[in-house]
């Protein structure tokens, strides 16, 4: 156990957040709570993506002549686009979320449907 | 090996999840979670990623925390005479067995900073680092990446990020483009 927390330690990072996310997503009845939720489940996975690139003792990926060993610049690369794709996704999600507000005055998920099961 | 700063990063990332989770007002909530994206920069930082770092401060602890502030000041904050959330049973209980089946599969996983993994081709990884430099005329390899190799990935984001705009737009109703 002390040994999967020194050496895997991003990875059981990784777990712990993706969880603490997912709780969030699943039990929060606060609609703006369940984006921010969705937000730190995504961070878990881009700390798994940047971890599977770390080696450790090296050098960002950034060349100087002959150096290295670098971090692999691959992965890094995709969790840059995945950031920008993800705060475009939270953008629309807190635009749904005024629109829902000002449609039905609540962000509450049980008196959401309470208030449509009226109409 | 962790690090002791490292340590201490992971302690603090992880009560700031925990805290959000647990907290019931929700601007004490976005509060908390910008420091949480801030400290999950500093821990891409330590990995070796300076530019997912940065983009993680400016990104996910600015942009989507001012997002986040917009809609509350446009909504509702929830009452905040509770302080803490009601613990949701069920969801506690799935969400503790799946951890318990994603920690018994990391203890398979390699160490961390393994230059051996198996998830990092590392002829492909030698390619780039080769021949960025040379083809792109940048240092930086995840640059030349990002805006050289993977153009057309990135101008495939920039569309995403600008499609974002049109639907938030659509949704909220707002027509910006006439001056009637």
């Amino acid at each position: 156990m002390i040994d999967l927390l020194t050496t895997r330690y991003t990875y059981v990072l990784f777990a712990a957040l993706l969880v603490v996310g997912l709780y969030i997503v699943i039990a929060s009845s606060n609609l703006v709570k369940k984006v921010i939720g969705l937000n730190i489940f995504q961070t878990a996975i881009f700390l798994f993506f940047v971890s599977a690139a770390y080696i450790e003792g090296g050098a960002s990926p950034v060349i100087h002549g002959e150096g290295g060993p670098y971090a692999s610049p691959l992965p890094q690369v995709i969790v840059l686009t995945a950031i920008v794709v993800g705060v475009a996704l939270t953008a629309v999600a807190l635009a749904l979320v005024v629109r829902i507000y000002s449609e039905y005055g609540t962000l509450d998920e049980q008196t959401l449907r309470e208030v449509r099961a009226d109409e | 090996m962790i690090s002791p700063f490292e340590a201490a990063l992971f302690v603090f990332v992880l009560v700031a999840a925990v805290a959000t989770a647990l907290l019931r007002d929700i601007l004490a909530v976005i509060v908390i979670a910008g420091a949480y994206s801030l400290g999950m920069a500093l821990f891409y930082a330590f990995l070796l990623a300076p530019d997912v770092a940065m983009t993680e401060a400016a990104i996910g602890a600015g942009v989507t925390t001012l997002l986040l502030l917009l809609t509350i000041a446009r909504t509702a904050r929830t009452d905040h005479t509770q302080l803490l959330e009601r613990p949701n049973v069920p969801a506690v209980f799935v969400c503790g067995a799946f951890l318990v089946v994603l920690l018994v599969t990391i203890t398979e996983f390699p160490v961390v900073g393994d230059p051996g993994i198996a998830w990092d081709n590392p002829a492909i990884t030698q390619y780039y680092l080769e021949h960025a430099p040379k083809d792109t005329g940048v240092e930086n390899a995840v640059t030349a990446v990002l805006a050289g190799y993977r153009g057309f990935d990135t101008f495939g984001e920039a569309t995403v990020v600008f499609l974002a705009g049109m639907a938030a737009l659509l949704v909220l109703k707002r027509e910006v483009f006439t001056n009637e």
